[in-house]
């Protein structure tokens, strides 16, 4: 049996990005006695509960550390024969156990019979952003990654790093993203509209509010320009517009590009407005 | 995006034609949707209608003619004393047909660059009098400023328009009276159409009623997405100074019942306004606020997410169907 503290992510939607959640937690790989099978699960330390219990079969899935994201000690649980994925933050403050428990998981992920190796003694000096952590003794038993963690690993990092849509098409229509119904967050949101109205027509008449934009929204006009919009995105080639929206050049090499580079303008309009983001707590 | 001659693809909507016509000079005329042809009461509040404008998609194999007859009937009219144009370019089809409608309509009025149009190709053969509308950069201006691919800062592939929007992928007809005739003007015929004349109590639109009728019954049913329009001449005024009299006459039912009719007929030119305003509108900061917006709130991922999800849905009922028609 392995057991380490590890909070959960929540995925945002379909896309790479994840945020922590701070709720204090316990990921347990043990082999049940009931049905004689690895189970993957998260208890909840702070209910007691276990609020995700995975059974796992022999090299089914793999826990890999999600490099794209700097600073942070994220891992997934990724699948080798679905697109489902668990991610978790290590929340033990000893930051130089992280490559033991993951190796120790992938070693039962892949083999239930797998027999854990033990971590060093704890570090006394917690890891401080100034120093890199001293390097972890080489763990005993197999010390290359198995073949099928790096396929896992190397198919992460792909994903990560792909662009959205396939030869087939694209894998989504911006006129789905913009809609009566998914703006219904927005529409509830008076102080964010305020900031909306001025990009409509001049000539438009009509009142500026929420039912106005419900109108403008569904008029053919506009669904040909999100049409047009999606179009020119996708060859790759909007750097100049992008910029004059305020967004990084590389938000116009794409619609995923696109569409992430707004949620991290946002994101950080948000925390500028709220002078710095939650503290995720380690013990 | 236009093709090499600069024209725009635009709707075939009546308010982008009513925009059009405005925008030429041509001040008392209206372009209106006319759902029947067979409602007198209709008819009568539309009036006077100057032409009609039957737009068709077939959708079918084949050949729409067979054997060189002309389907719906009638006769090739090689003197047609009037005004008819070719259509030489795609995307001016709808432009050309109005103006082979209002080209035909005596005395209305048109500004100074129609005007010296008309004057210009008189005499011309129709294929002459189509390019010279193409070539007229005030008409191709103002058909342009009214297409939402033109006002947009991308050059856009016009097969993303919806293909029930899609301008060139309908046919245009214009049913104009000239001369005691009632004349069918087709830009991609080879010359005028004479239906006959009217006599008794009828009027050119009965003959206009029977033409048209004929014409889509020679379709099999269901094969044919049809539109008719109406050239008229604009009621407003003529409804608001008629409101002025019964006031001051004191007859409060007439009054009111014309008070009615012009809120419902300003109510209209108020959504067209808007409709049109959003065409010539560049949307890109509106969609950027918008997603921006979305995200403050934090529904962008949700959306994002739900939009996959059509799309993979939409590609599954797609392979399934293909499927099917496989079977």
């Amino acid at each position: 049996m392995l057991s380490f503290k590890a909070g959960r992510c929540n995925r945002r939607g379909e896309t790479n990005w994840v945020d922590p959640t701070p709720t204090k937690g316990l990921i347990t790989l043990e082999t049940s006695a009931e049905d004689g099978l690895l189970h993957f699960s998260w208890k909840n330390r702070e209910t007691g509960a276990t609020d995700e219990d995975l059974i796992l079969f022999p090299s089914e899935a793999a826990f890999v550390k999600v490099d794209s994201i700097t600073g942070g000690r994220v891992f997934v649980l990724k699948f080798s024969s679905s697109d489902q994925r668990y991610f978790f933050w290590m929340q033990n403050a000893d930051t130089s156990r992280d490559d033991y428990y993951v190796f120790n998981v992938n070693g039962l992920l892949e083999d239930p019979s797998f027999v854990p190796a033990d971590p060093p003694a704890p570090v006394l000096s917690v890891a401080s952003t100034s120093a890199a952590p001293a390097p972890a003794a080489p763990p005993a038993g197999p010390s290359q990654p198995s073949e099928e963690q790096l396929r896992l690993l190397r198919e992460l990092v792909q994903s990560a790093t792909a662009s959205a849509g396939t030869a087939a098409g694209p894998d989504l229509a911006l006129t789905d993203v913009i809609t009566p119904q998914t703006l219904e967050p927005l529409f509830a949101r008076p102080d964010l509209l305020h900031a909306i109205f001025p990009n409509l027509p001049a000539d438009l008449p009509g009142e500026r509010n929420a039912d106005t934009l419900r109108e403008v929204i569904q008029s053919s006009a506009f669904k040909a320009s999100l049409r047009g919009l999606q179009q020119a995105l996708s060859t790759g080639l909007l750097s100049n517009l992008v910029v004059s929206l305020g967004l990084p050049p590389e938000a116009g090499t794409g619609v995923g590009p696109f569409l992430r580079a707004i949620s991290e303008q946002a994101q950080t309009s948000l925390e500028e407005a709220e002078g710095g983001d939650e503290r995720m707590e380690t013990d | 995006m236009s093709d090499e001659s600069g024209w725009s693809l635009t709707e075939s909507d009546p308010a982008v034609f009513t925009a059009l016509l405005q925008s030429l000079g041509c001040s008392t005329l209206i372009v209106d949707d006319l759902w029947t042809l067979d409602d007198p009461e209709l008819l009568a509040s539309l009036q006077p209608i100057h032409a009609l404008i039957f737009l068709f998609k077939w959708i079918g194999g084949g050949e729409e003619e067979e054997g060189g007859e002309l389907k719906g009937g009638g006769r090739y009219d090689e003197d047609f004393p009037g005004f008819f144009a070719h259509q030489v370019v795609n995307n001016a089809c709808a432009t050309i047909a109005v103006l082979n409608g209002v080209f035909n309509v005596p005395s209305v009025p048109m500004g100074a660059d129609l005007t010296m149009l008309r004057e210009f190709s008189a005499g011309m053969d129709p294929l002459m009098s189509g390019y010279s509308i193409t070539n007229s950069a005030p008409v191709r201006n103002a058909h342009n400023a009214l297409s939402s691919t033109a006002n947009s800062p991308f050059s856009i592939d016009p097969s993303l328009h919806d293909q029930n929007e899609k301008e060139d992928a309908y046919h245009f007809v214009v049913y104009v009276p000239v001369a005691g005739q009632l004349y069918e003007l087709d830009g991609l015929r080879r010359a005028p159409v004479a239906h006959g004349g009217w006599e008794g109590g009828e009027g050119w639109l009965d003959v206009a009623r029977r033409t048209i009728q004929k014409r889509i019954g020679s379709y099999p049913p269901g094969s044919l997405h049809f539109s008719l329009l109406a050239v008229r001449t604009d009621n407003l005024p003529g409804m608001e100074a008629q409101l002025g009299k019964a006031r001051a006459a004191g007859e409060e039912g007439v009054a009111s019942d014309l008070a009615a009719r012009i809120y419902t007929e300003k109510s209209k030119r108020a959504q067209w306004e808007f409709e049109n305003a959003l065409r010539r509108h560049n949307h890109v900061g509106l969609i950027h606020s918008l997603l921006l917006g979305l995200a403050k709130a934090g529904g962008l991922d949700s959306a994002v997410g739900k939009a996959r999800q059509k799309m993979s849905e939409r590609r599954e009922k797609a392979a399934k169907s293909g499927a099917a028609m496989e079977e």
